[in-house]
C-alpha cells in the first residue's frame, strides 16, 4: 500500500481529482447547461414570433376543415348519423351481426348523454386518420423502394411514437395556440408510424420471385408497385392502418389537455375529481368508437382480400 | 444484553438526532406539480431532514388528488400549499373528524385568482383595465376557432376554478357581447397559450392565478368587476356548481394553507410548530419563482438558492438549534 501512497501534493491533487472523477459523473457545470436550455429556449421564441403567424395561417385551411366537419356531425340529426354509420358498416363488413351491435352502442352513447362528444371526437378522429393514411402510405413506400430513405425515417418513427407528447406539444401550442389544429398534430406524430411500418413491411415482404415474374412479363415499376407489391402487402397495411386508428383513439386524453373538444375533456374532469363513473363512460365510449372503427376497417380488409384471391384464381 | 443494547441505541440516536425529535420517523410531503408549491415542499423537507431528524421523502401531488387521499387513506403527511378554497367541504370535514389538521397559512396574503388581460394592452388601452372596457372591445380577443367570436380562457376542466370562472362568465354576461369559453384543458395548455399571446403580444384574456412564474414573468393586469369582493357570495355561489343565478363579486383573496394529518402533528409536535410557523408573503414569492424561472431551478435548487440567500426570512420559523442544524447541513451542500 505503501508505493500507492501519493508523495507530494501535486500527486495528492492528482489522486482525489481522479477519485471524484470515478466516484461522480463528471456534469457539465450547471451554469453551462442553463445558459444552453436559455438559449434553445430563447431561440424558439424568436422563431415562434417571427414565424408564427405565417404557420398558423397555413394551417387555417385545415383548422377550416376540422371546424366545418365538426359542425356538420353535430347538427346533422342522430338517427341520421346512425343510419349513415351504420350504413357504412354493412356496406364494408356485410355482417348483420356487426350492424346491430354498432347501432346499439351508439344509441348507448346517446342515452348516456355522451352523443356531442362523441360526435366531436369522431369528427376528429377521422380527419386525424385521413390524414395519417395519406401521409403514411406514401411514405412508407418510398421507405420501401430505398434503404437510405429507410434509415432516415426509422429513427424518426421512434422518436415519434416514444417521445412524451407534453414535450412537443407545448412548443406546437406556443406556435399556434391551443385547439383543434395543435391537437390534430399530436394525434397524427404519435398515429402515423404503424401504418409508415407496416406499407414498408409489407411491400418488402413481397416474394421476390413474384416480382421477377411480373418483371419478366415486362411491367413498369409502376405496374409492379400497384398490380403487384400493394396488393400482396394489402393484409399488412391494413393492420398499420388498424393500428393507427387504434392509436389516434388512445391520443384523444391528451389531445383533449390542449383543449380539443370531445370525449377526452370529461375523462380529464373525471380524473381531476375523482368522478369514476363518469371516466368508465366516458372511457367506454372511445373504446366503442375504437372497435366501430376497427372491425369496420378489419371486415372491409377480409372482404377485399377474399375479393383479390378470387381474382388471382380466377 | 438488553440494558446495553437500550443504551446504545439511545447513543446512536442521541449522536444522529437529538432524543427530543427523534419520534418524528418517517413523513411523506407532497410535492405539488407547480414552481411555488414544489418550492415549499423542498424547503419542507430540508427543513424537517435536517432540522428536525424526520426521515422526509417527496411524493408527487395534485390539490384534489393529494387533499382526498389526506382525507381518505392518511397519506401523504404534509400537503405544504393547499389551496383549500377548492376542496373545503372535505377539509373541513377532515379537521371535525380528527384526520387532518391545518397548520397555517403558507402564502400569509393568500392566492389571488382573477381575470387578466396582459399589461401592454392595458398600456395602450388604460379602459382595458375594467370589465366594461372589455365588454366594450370584445372584438379585440379573437376566439382560437372562430372568427366571429371572442374567446375568453377558462380554467382548464377538472379543476374547482372552472365552475368559479365559469358563474362569473354568466354573471358578467360575458356571452352577450360576442365571448365563448375556451377550455384550454390543462395547466400547461393554459400557460402555453399565455406565453403564445406574449411572445407576439397579441390579445388575451382569461383567468389566471398568483403567486405562479407565469404571472412574474408575462405582466398582466386583473381585471376590476367594479364590484369588489363579496366573500359570502363567492363561497355560497360563485364556487358551486349548482348555483343558479351568480352575482358579480371579485375574487376573494383565496386561503392557501399548510395542512398536515393528525397523526403527523401529534408524533412530532414540534416540526408541526415549524410549518405553523412557515408562511410567504406574496411579493417574496413572486420573486422567488421569478429567480426559479430564470435559472429553470426545479423545486431542490430553488430550496438552496432560498435558503442560502434568504436566512432572515426563514430563521424566525426554526429554533436556534434547529437553524444551526440547518445550515450546517446546508454548509454541506
Amino acid at each position: 500500500m505503501a508505493a500507492a501512497r501519493p508523495d507530494t501534493p501535486y500527486e495528492m491533487e492528482m489522486v482525489m481529482a481522479v477519485e471524484n472523477w470515478l466516484t461522480t459523473f463528471p456534469e457539465m457545470e450547471r451554469a453551462d447547461l442553463i445558459a444552453i436550455r436559455k438559449a434553445l429556449d430563447a431561440g424558439y421564441r424568436a422563431f415562434s414570433r417571427s414565424y408564427g403567424d405565417l404557420i398558423e395561417s397555413l394551417f387555417d385551411p385545415l383548422l377550416y376543415f376540422l371546424v366545418w366537419f365538426e359542425k356538420l356531425l353535430l347538427s346533422t340529426p342522430w338517427w341520421l348519423v346512425i343510419l349513415i354509420v351504420v350504413g357504412l358498416v354493412y356496406g364494408a363488413s356485410r355482417s348483420p351481426k356487426l350492424l346491430v351491435g354498432v347501432a346499439v352502442s351508439l344509441l348507448l352513447i346517446g342515452y348516456f348523454g355522451m352523443w356531442e362528444n362523441t360526435m366531436r371526437t369522431l369528427s376528429i378522429i377521422t380527419v386525424c386518420t385521413i390524414l395519417s393514411i395519406t401521409l403514411g402510405i406514401p411514405i412508407g413506400i418510398m421507405m420501401a423502394r430505398s434503404d437510405r430513405t429507410q434509415a432516415v425515417v426509422t429513427p424518426v418513427l421512434d422518436i415519434m411514437q416514444t417521445m412524451p407528447a407534453f414535450v412537443y406539444l407545448i412548443p406546437v401550442v406556443m406556435l399556434l395556440g391551443i385547439g383543434k389544429v395543435p391537437g390534430v398534430i399530436a394525434v397524427v406524430i404519435y398515429a402515423i408510424p404503424p401504418v409508415i411500418r407496416l406499407t414498408n413491411l409489407g411491400i418488402r415482404l413481397v416474394d421476390k420471385e413474384v416480382l421477377e415474374a411480373s418483371m419478366a412479363f415486362g411491367a413498369t415499376r409502376r405496374q409492379r408497385l400497384w398490380g403487384v407489391q400493394m396488393p400482396l402487402a394489402m393484409p399488412t397495411i391494413m393492420a398499420g392502418i388498424n393500428q393507427t386508428i387504434m392509436m389516434a383513439l388512445a391520443m384523444v386524453v391528451i389531445a383533449s389537455m390542449i383543449g380539443v373538444k370531445g370525449l377526452g375533456q370529461p375523462v380529464l374532469k373525471s380524473i381531476t375529481n375523482q368522478y369514476f363513473t363518469m371516466g368508465l363512460f366516458n372511457g367506454l365510449a372511445i373504446v366503442t368508437l375504437a372497435i366501430i372503427f376497427d372491425r369496420v376497417s378489419q371486415a372491409y380488409a377480409r372482404r377485399t382480400q377474399r375479393h383479390l384471391q378470387g381474382n388471382a384464381h380466377g | 444484553m438488553k440494558i446495553p443494547t437500550v443504551l446504545l441505541s439511545v447513543v446512536i440516536s442521541g449522536f444522529l438526532i437529538s432524543p427530543a425529535v427523534a419520534d418524528c420517523g418517517k413523513v411523506t410531503i407532497a410535492d405539488m406539480n407547480w414552481n411555488s408549491a414544489s418550492l415549499i415542499a423542498n424547503v419542507d423537507r430540508f427543513i424537517l431532514q435536517h432540522g428536525y431528524g424526520c426521515d422526509a421523502e417527496l411524493v408527487p401531488g395534485d390539490t384534489m388528488p393529494t387533499g382526498t387521499s389526506m382525507v381518505e387513506k392518511g397519506e401523504p403527511d404534509i400537503a405544504p400549499e393547499l389551496w383549500s378554497n377548492s376542496l373545503k367541504a372535505a377539509i373541513d370535514k377532515g379537521v371535525a373528524e380528527k384526520r387532518l389538521r391545518v397548520a397555517g397559512k403558507s402564502l400569509t396574503d393568500g392566492g389571488e385568482e382573477g381575470f387578466w388581460v396582459p399589461q401592454y394592452m392595458v398600456d395602450k388601452d388604460p379602459s382595458l383595465a375594467t370589465i366594461a372596457g372589455i365588454k366594450a372591445k370584445a372584438k379585440l380577443f379573437k376566439h382560437p376557432e372562430d372568427d366571429n367570436k371572442s374567446g375568453f380562457y377558462t380554467c382548464p376542466a377538472g379543476w374547482n376554478c372552472q365552475i368559479s370562472a365559469g358563474n362569473l362568465f354568466k354573471a358578467l354576461k360575458l356571452k352577450d357581447d360576442g365571448f365563448e369559453l375556451v377550455d384550454p384543458g390543462s395547466g400547461a395548455g393554459l400557460a402555453g397559450a399565455i406565453a403564445k399571446a406574449f411572445t407576439r403580444e397579441e390579445a388575451w384574456f382569461g383567468y389566471y392565478w398568483a403567486p405562479t412564474a407565469v404571472l412574474g414573468k408575462h405582466k398582466m393586469v386583473k381585471v376590476d368587476f367594479g364590484s369588489g369582493a363579496d366573500r359570502e357570495e363567492y363561497m355560497t355561489c360563485t364556487t358551486s356548481a349548482e348555483c343558479e343565478n351568480p352575482k358579480v363579486t371579485m375574487y376573494p383573496p383565496s386561503l392557501v394553507e399548510t395542512v398536515t394529518t393528525e397523526s403527523f402533528a401529534r408524533r412530532a409536535t414540534e416540526a408541526f410548530g415549524y410549518l405553523q410557523k412557515r408562511g410567504f408573503k406574496n411579493a417574496q414569492m413572486n420573486e422567488l419563482l421569478a429567480w426559479v424561472e430564470e435559472n429553470q431551478a426545479d423545486g431542490n435548487i430553488a430550496m438552496e438558492y432560498f435558503l442560502k440567500n434568504h436566512e432572515a426570512t426563514w430563521q424566525p420559523w426554526v429554533s436556534t438549534e434547529v437553524a444551526a442544524r440547518v445550515k450546517k447541513a446546508l454548509a454541506g451542500l
